[in-house]
């Protein structure tokens, strides 16, 4: 069981690029993380800085209160799960998983007691003879994850564990990996690009890009209040809308103007920019075409239907609002045609407005 | 129609590759008659007959090769030299390959590339100064000429497991670390077992070479006291240059009965081996 934290820690490599420049971060003991990003963010060269397969460049990384820049991969009591699942293609399934014990010297009774157990919880007991190439792509990630199971560490890092997997066999493992942690009450630390996984395992989401933390926080709180454009972007399936609108005064508060629409609002921190272009920003899922169904005040605008997809329960509209390309999701039961121009709404309590040089919030 | 033609050029290929091989089969079935035939049967003339009754001398030949001229004694230092010279091929060449294809810096390219030089210089460039070093060094000894086998088998065997260390995952090895393994751990408990395939087929490829090498040891040995079987051969002459034909054929045959046996057990695997090298590498 273990904290970890990242002190000023700075990865350069050899060849002379700065993956992670400065970075300062502090999980705490039992919590899933996840590290979530665009490849080539650093989230990867993060998770293989705390398992100890990239040294630290400067700063300091502890793993409880000891601080583990010198210490070796296995000295630092983490077990690791990668993409390709890494198992000794020569060793059966048994063998895999004991292999770090065996390592230890563990009496072979304590070793097939671990095995077994790890075995039965993710259901691998019918294969412990098999070898990896006589699995299935799921069933080699189980005895991936078993075989740092049954290690009992301190830390448990994976890195894209699901990314060779089917978008069935995906979801299945997902739940597996959240009930894995709850069972073991262990650090989990988490890699993925995948911004779904993110959202549904995590306690707590590190969103990065170009080495940078962006924003750290709970799922929901990255969902509401992004701290920037790219987070409020990266954050949510399909992603948010932006559109650039210029502010104006109206009596007390403020309105943004993009076309004939103006979305009236009452933000004090928008003062400061009345005249100026700034950019709003808002989710598919916040644009109704019922004005009953908002939160905040609704505020109507025309747009026209370039193209539709039925998925089902919802349709998404790919819009065109005065020049400007915007997605709806809106349920199924209101019908709409494509080539046809429609009136919708904004609900204005949903609106996020960044600042169109630097991209951070400026109010929600 | 178009199968029709399809099955005649195949019929026109056969027939020229069946020929080829009787070609290549030829001297090596004329060697196994002519070992079962009666020295005064073997000459010029009667060289490419069949044995008959009068001239089938059963295996008379091969007791008189096994006998004379110390072939056990030979067969000995030939087992010693390539067993020695193989395992060290395969042990040291199978770690230099591991540190060349993990450790990426501009040296360890470069002594990539030296044994992939090494490959292409004819022996006979080197031969002279080589018998001198090994002289200086004694390294003229059956039991530890291997050290020059070595140098000169590590190209190929380099060249090969470097191809096919680079399709095996990092990652697998990384594993090994987080699980505790220290280099040499991982080196002998998962990268050597990953190599089997492509050690069966340099094991095999090297064991051919040094088995039927006749310079080397030559050049190098002191050829009153240590012969080889490919040295030995030779020596099946009596006094005044004559040649004891008969049982120089039945030593050749025993000389590739080994082989062959070795190539046939592993024949799987070098082919698997070799792809896995030239595709992945």
């Amino acid at each position: 069981m273990a904290s970890i934290t990242f002190k000023n820690v700075v990865k350069t490599y050899d060849n002379g690029v700065t993956v992670v420049p400065d970075l300062n971060l502090e999980i705490k003991d039992k919590e899933f993380i996840v590290l979530v990003g665009p490849s080539g963010c650093g989230k990867s060269t993060t998770l293989r800085m705390i398992a100890g397969l990239e040294d630290v460049s400067s700063g300091e990384l502890f793993i409880g209160d000891k601080v583990v820049n010198t210490v070796a991969p296995k000295d630092r009591d983490i077990a690791m799960v990668f993409q390709s699942y890494a198992l000794y293609p020569h060793m059966t399934v048994r063998d895999n998983m004991a292999f770090a014990l065996k390592l230890r010297k563990e009496p072979q009774e304590e070793i097939d007691k671990k095995v077994n157990e790890a075995a039965k919880i993710l259901e691998l007991e019918k294969y412990l003879d098999r070898k990896p190439k006589a699995l299935s792509g799921g069933q080699r990630q189980r005895v991936a994850l078993g075989r740092a199971m049954v290690r009992k560490p301190a830390v448990f890092l994976l890195d894209e564990p699901l990314s060779n997997l089917d978008a069935k066999l995906r979801t299945e493992m997902r739940s597996q990996i959240a009930a894995l942690h709850k069972r073991l009450e262990t650090t989990f630390v988490y890699v993925t690009h995948d911004q779904t996984e993110a959202m549904t395992m995590g306690d707590r989401i590190v969103v990065m890009k170009d080495g940078y933390v962006q924003q750290f926080d709970t799922p929901q709180n990255l969902y509401n209040y992004p701290c920037n454009m790219f987070v409020a972007g990266f954050i949510g399936s399909p992603q948010m809308n932006f559109m650039d609108v210029t502010v104006e005064k109206d009596g007390d508060g403020q309105v943004l103007v993009f076309g004939d629409s103006r979305v009236a609002v009452n933000k004090p921190e928008l003062n400061e920019y009345i005249g100026k272009e700034v950019v709003m920003g808002i989710r598919p899922e916040d644009i109704h075409a019922n004005s009953n169904a908002h939160v905040g005040a609704p505020s109507e605008f025309s747009a026209f239907i370039n193209h539709m997809e039925m998925m089902g329960s919802e349709n998404y509209l790919y819009l065109d609002a005065y020049g400007q390309k915007m997605l709806a999701r809106i349920p199924a039961r209101y019908e709409f045609s494509e080539d046809t121009t429609v009136t919708l709404s904004i609900d204005t309590g949903k609106i996020h407005v960044f600042d169109k040089e630097t991209q951070k919030i400026i109010c929600h | 129609m178009k199968k029709a033609k399809e099955k005649k050029s195949n019929a026109i290929w056969s027939v020229i590759l069946g020929v080829l091989s009787i070609a290549y089969m030829y001297p090596i079935v004329m060697i196994l008659f002519n070992s079962l035939k009666a020295e005064r049967a073997i000459s010029t003339n009667t060289a490419f007959k069949l044995p008959t009754a009068e001239t089938f001398a059963g295996l008379a030949n091969y007791v008189n090769a096994i006998n004379s001229q110390g072939f056990l004694k030979s067969l000995g230092y030939s087992l010693l030299i390539t067993v020695t010279s193989v395992a060290a091929i395969l042990l040291f060449c199978a770690m230099c390959s591991w540190y060349i294809t993990r450790v990426k810096t501009k040296i360890s390219n470069g002594i990539y590339l030296l044994f992939a030089f090494s490959m292409v210089v004819p022996f006979q460039m080197v031969m002279f100064t080589l018998s001198q070093t090994a002289d200086m060094l004694s390294l003229n000894k059956p039991w530890n000429i291997w050290i020059i086998y070595l140098g000169f088998g590590a190209g190929l065997a380099v060249f090969m497991f470097a191809g096919f260390m680079k399709s095996i995952p990092l990652e697998v090895e990384e594993a090994s670390m987080i699980d505790g393994c220290n280099p040499l751990q991982t080196f002998f408990m998962i990268v050597m077992p990953m190599l089997k395939p492509t050690m069966v087929s340099v094991g095999i490829l090297e064991a051919m070479w040094v088995w039927n090498d006749y310079l080397l040891p030559t050049l190098v040995l002191d050829i009153k006291k240590y012969r080889t079987i490919p040295m030995l051969i030779q020596y099946f002459r009596g006094s005044y240059g004559r040649v004891e034909m008969g049982p120089m054929m039945a030593c050749i045959m025993l000389t590739v009965i080994p082989i062959v046996i070795i190539y046939l057990a592993g024949q799987k695997h070098i082919i698997k081996g070799v792809a896995a090298g030239a595709v992945k590498g």
